[in-house]
């Protein structure tokens, strides 16, 4: 015969099986609660560490650490006016043609003068194209306009003309080479006329009266917009953008993966050279 | 969804936002012009001042970020994993909001590049408190008790 427990005994043991079942419930909860408050404070640490290292960003950089064109007598200008001066030393210029006017071939270079990507190009592969080419007669190079960075489209024109009017005294390229030098961060409003005469004046040889007097001459406006009508009629979407040909000839459309290898301009020069 | 769902969907979230700054970093020490349908205005983000930090590119460094939220996601799974992706999506979110920032009120350009790496980022800031908060679920339900613990020996033992 099976002996039976006493009621007693079982309600005893039912008793403790329940109130563990009960303690453990409120440990687990209490264990969970626990979690769930240590986590919702990392999660609020680590958003205020976030917004505090943002903050401190944003007042950092503020002023966007905003680069302004230097100063025409300050030591960056300097050493931008030296270098522009020993690259064009001696290189014929005509209006916006730099290079021997009978230079069997022609390359054509459209630009803004505020446009980051230009000046990327006139600081890196330009100069070797120059040295190479341009010094030894190959290659003659016409600076044109086309308005992608400038904003404002009366800047656009003014700055231009002004690199058109040094173009006059056949110091077009000194203008537009010191321009790119010292450009400033786009859309900070650096193109001012004190910026624009303060570049004109550290042309060495040009005369400042008659490039205030040309930067008059209807004729330029007209010659900015022929350049926006010819960028249009090429397809250009941005610049700098590139045509190339015989001189004489027929120019193409010289697509170029990157602004800061000369090798793919010399590539084409020297196919052409060839031809 | 599920807990492993959403982890799925991080991790391609991730791999996502990986390729961007990967392109973006390219495009930057290249040289080159971004891709872009609006027109000069991916040109203008990353050409701008904004677009480096302390002298390093803010595109280095959301691919850095990105590996870093990468590698806590294919982590083995535990609290201090979770806790680390949520640091790391958490800090990409602030800073995608501050490049957001200056975007729209100092460049005046949007890069579609970038706006879709802040709505990656912004994603997997959400899933990834989501999934930290959730914890492993191991607290959300009881346990099924099968007697054989060392807690219930101690019980029956009083």
């Amino acid at each position: 015969m099976i002996p039976v427990e006493p009621e007693s005994d079982l309600t005893r043991k039912q008793r403790r099986e329940q109130a563990r079942e009960e303690r453990k419930a409120i440990e687990e909860a209490s264990a969970a609660q626990s979690a769930q408050r240590k986590r919702l404070i990392q999660l609020g640490g680590v958003a205020a560490v976030v917004v505090v290292i943002i903050a401190i960003i944003l007042v950092a950089t503020g002023s966007g650490g905003s680069k302004k064109a230097p100063a025409p007598s300050s030591p960056a200008a300097k050493t931008a006016a030296t270098e522009v001066i020993s690259l064009l030393q001696g290189i014929p210029q005509s209006g916006i043609t730099l290079g021997n006017p009978n230079a069997p071939i022609t390359l054509q270079y459209f630009g803004d003068l505020e446009c980051p990507f230009c000046k990327q190009f006139t600081l890196s592969a330009l100069p070797t194209i120059i040295k190479k080419y341009v010094r030894t007669g190959k290659v003659k190079i016409e600076y044109r306009s086309m308005q992608t960075a400038t904003r404002e489209r009366e800047t656009f024109q003014e700055q231009q003309v002004a690199a058109l009017a040094a173009g006059k005294q056949n110091l077009m390229w000194h203008y537009v080479e010191l321009f790119y030098h010292e450009q400033g961060e786009e859309d900070s409003g650096y193109v001012t006329e004190s910026y624009l005469q303060g570049l004109a004046a550290q042309i060495p040889g040009l005369n400042l009266s008659d490039w205030s007097a040309a930067r008059n001459d209807p004729s330029y406006p007209n010659q900015v917009i022929a350049d926006a009508q010819a960028a249009n009629q090429n397809g250009f979407t941005g610049t700098p953008s590139f045509m190339i040909g015989k001189t004489g000839g027929g120019l193409q459309k010289l697509e170029v993966s990157g602004f800061t290898d000369a090798s793919q301009f010399e590539t084409a020069i020297e196919k052409l050279l060839k031809a | 969804m599920s807990r492993r769902t959403v982890h799925i969907v991080m991790i391609v979230l991730a791999v996502i936002g990986l390729g961007v700054a990967s392109y973006l970093t390219y495009v930057h020490f290249a040289g080159i012009k971004p891709a872009c349908t609006a027109g000069e205005s991916c040109t203008k983000v990353q050409t701008s001042v904004y677009s480096k930090l302390v002298g390093v590119p803010v595109a280095l460094m959301g691919l850095i970020g990105y590996i870093a939220i990468l590698g806590s996601l294919l982590a083995p799974e535990t609290e201090t994993s979770r806790f680390a992706t949520l640091i790391f999506t958490l800090a990409g979110f602030g800073f995608s909001a501050y490049l957001t920032y200056r975007e729209l009120f100092s460049i005046h350009a949007i890069c579609e590049w970038c706006a879709s790496s802040a709505g990656i980022m912004t994603i997997l800031m959400l899933l990834s408190v989501w999934r930290f908060l959730r914890g492993d679920g191991s607290l959300d339900a009881p346990r099924v008790e099968t007697g054989e613990g060392p807690l219930s020996a101690q019980v029956s033992a009083n």
